[in-house]
């Protein structure tokens, strides 16, 4: 799949910001005051501002924009639209839960709306996610695992801001360092299993299963036969060609998985367990870690391979 | 009702007649034309087709064969780009036909991404999906003479390989030819039911030995000379 920039900063920045709110909110409903006001206030400005962002850019990749209001309409069967009628859902109750903060409104009122407020930033990752993870010709993304990393790398991310922001406000850092350990474990974890299933080419298409070798379309007399493109049958690219050709070299595969496993996970691990407590530092690893994510998301996009690039000629998607 | 195309694949002879009568009835279509051309008469000319016809060498030479091998929309019956589709603009008649409402289309290629054919093209000019529309603007026509009333691929086959019908309807010609020559759906592990149908190529008849033709011709021969003789 091509690589879009506009989506994949879409999906790295609204994560950030989906994840750190979702975050911010579960500290709120926490009994414990670990988290000054006027870091609550900050902190969902902050991750407005990123959600914002997000989905600003993700208009940019549209055809038609102005068409985009449309896509509310069909939340009971497409998961696009789903994404944008929990979006809007949540931005309005991101407002409602951030005047609500800065009013100081009594917990009896504030608590509820920041478990709604968390638990739509979750629902909104995970419609985002199932736009991909419900793409049965994208081997690569039709997996439950799709879903996981989405969830667990927004989380990721978030926390880190999270803890960059609790330093700046001289928050106590130990629950949050721990709550950035834990969730960063289980990033890493699910984005590794996700490497591993998809590296798993045991369901993969092959070009002879796509034009119907098994239903006879073979030389007379074989049962089976090996099928190779002879002509595309058109000279230059074509849109399917353009949209769905994009190869990685594995090499370059292998050197931007290390690159994306070393900024989004190696170096954040580092900072958290060496003990630097610094906001400065901690804004810095948060940045690395997002920029990790940004490699991280381009290579989901171009290691997934279309079930139509059999078509043109590919051995196995 | 569930319409659709039988191509044969013993016929085909990849000429590209139905992709181009394809492209010339639709240019004009008022469903979801134009089709637009990127640099047509340029150094590296591109565009909008419904229909593409590729060419494969399956087994290895000199026991290979050629296959022309085109392909449209399979006008899936439970075709996924619909329900991607977050606009509402994808969607399928009664008669089974996929379309796309070119006024609510936004062009986010979610319904190409979901379609494991490359049925769906995104035209660059007017932002919006196009694809295969079964040329419902001439099989519905009662200003056309009957036999006209088929998808403009399917009238300008020089060869014969491809039938337009209903396959709800098991004595049509679609559906009895699907049934008789082992007429299959492809990728039918996706899920998609796709509606279309490929005729896989058939097995050629053994050629006559020199003895069957020696036979032959003295049976032949004598039929002829009998009655004569008789008289």
């Amino acid at each position: 799949m091509k690589p879009t920039l506009s989506i994949i900063f879409f999906t790295v920045i609204s994560g950030a910001g989906l994840g750190l709110l979702s975050l911010l909110a579960l500290v709120d409903v926490c009994p414990d005051d670990i988290l000054p006001k006027p870091a609550f206030t900050t902190g969902i400005a902050l991750a407005l501002a990123l959600i914002l962002a997000g989905l600003a850019s993700s208009v940019l990749h549209l055809a038609k924009p102005s068409n985009a209001w449309r896509a509310f309409s069909r939340f009971r069967t497409s998961w696009l639209s789903r994404e944008a009628v929990f979006a809007a859902a949540l931005i309005g109750v991101a407002f409602l839960y951030g005047g609500s903060v800065a009013d100081g409104v009594r917990d009896a009122v504030r608590v509820p709306i920041a478990v709604v407020t968390s638990m739509l930033c979750c629902t909104v990752l995970f419609c985002t996610a199932m736009i991909y993870a419900s793409l049965k010709p994208i081997r690569q993304w039709h997996t439950h695992w799709t879903p996981a990393n989405y969830l667990l790398l927004g989380h990721w991310s978030g926390a880190l801001v999270l803890l960059a922001l609790a330093l700046a406000y001289e928050a106590r850092p130990m629950p949050f360092v721990w709550l950035a350990l834990a969730i960063g474990l289980a990033a890493f974890a699910a984005k590794l299993t996700y490497w591993r299933a998809v590296g798993d080419a045991t369901n993969a298409l092959t070009l002879e299963r796509a034009i119907g070798v098994r239903e006879g379309v073979r030389p007379p007399g074989m049962s089976v036969a090996q099928a190779r493109l002879f002509d595309a049958g058109h000279s230059h690219g074509t849109f399917l060609t353009n949209e769905f050709g994009f190869t990685l070299a594995r090499t370059h595969a292998t050197a931007l998985r290390v690159c994306a496993l070393l900024f989004a996970f190696g170096i954040p691990a580092v900072t958290l367990v060496m003990g630097w407590r610094n906001a400065g530092i901690a804004g810095a690893v948060a940045a690395l870690c997002i920029m990790g994510l940004f490699a991280e998301r381009w290579l989901f996009f171009a290691e997934a391979r279309h079930t139509v690039r059999l078509y043109h000629g590919d051995a196995r998607t | 009702m569930k319409l659709g195309l039988v191509i044969d694949l013993d016929t085909c002879v990849g000429c590209h007649a139905c992709a181009t009568a394809c492209k010339e009835w639709n240019a004009s279509s008022p469903v979801s034309g134009p089709l637009s051309d990127y640099e047509p008469f340029g150094a590296e000319p591109s565009g909008v087709w419904f229909n593409r016809v590729r060419h494969y060498e399956v087994g290895e030479y000199p026991a290979s064969k050629t296959i022309n091998f085109p392909m449209s929309c399979m006008h899936c019956a439970d075709a996924d780009c619909v329900t991607v589709c977050p606009t509402g603009a994808s969607y399928k008649r009664e008669d089974g036909i996929v379309l796309v409402d070119q006024d609510k289309c936004m062009g986010c290629n979610l319904c190409a991404w979901a379609c494991p054919y490359g049925a769906r093209e995104l035209d660059e000019s007017s932002g919006t999906m196009k694809k295969c529309t079964l040329c419902v603007d001439r099989i519905n026509d009662e200003l056309l003479p009957p036999e006209e009333r088929q998808p403009a691929c399917v009238l300008a086959c020089p060869t014969h390989a491809r039938f337009f019908g209903d396959f709800d309807d098991p004595n049509s010609e679609v559906s009895r030819l699907s049934a008789s020559r082992g007429g299959f759906g492809l990728l039918p592990e996706l899920g998609y039911k796709p509606v279309n149908r490929y005729l896989p190529p058939r097995e050629p008849k053994p050629l006559v030995s020199l003895d069957d033709a020696r036979a032959l011709l003295e049976r032949g021969l004598a039929s002829l000379a009998d009655p004569v003789i008789r008289r």
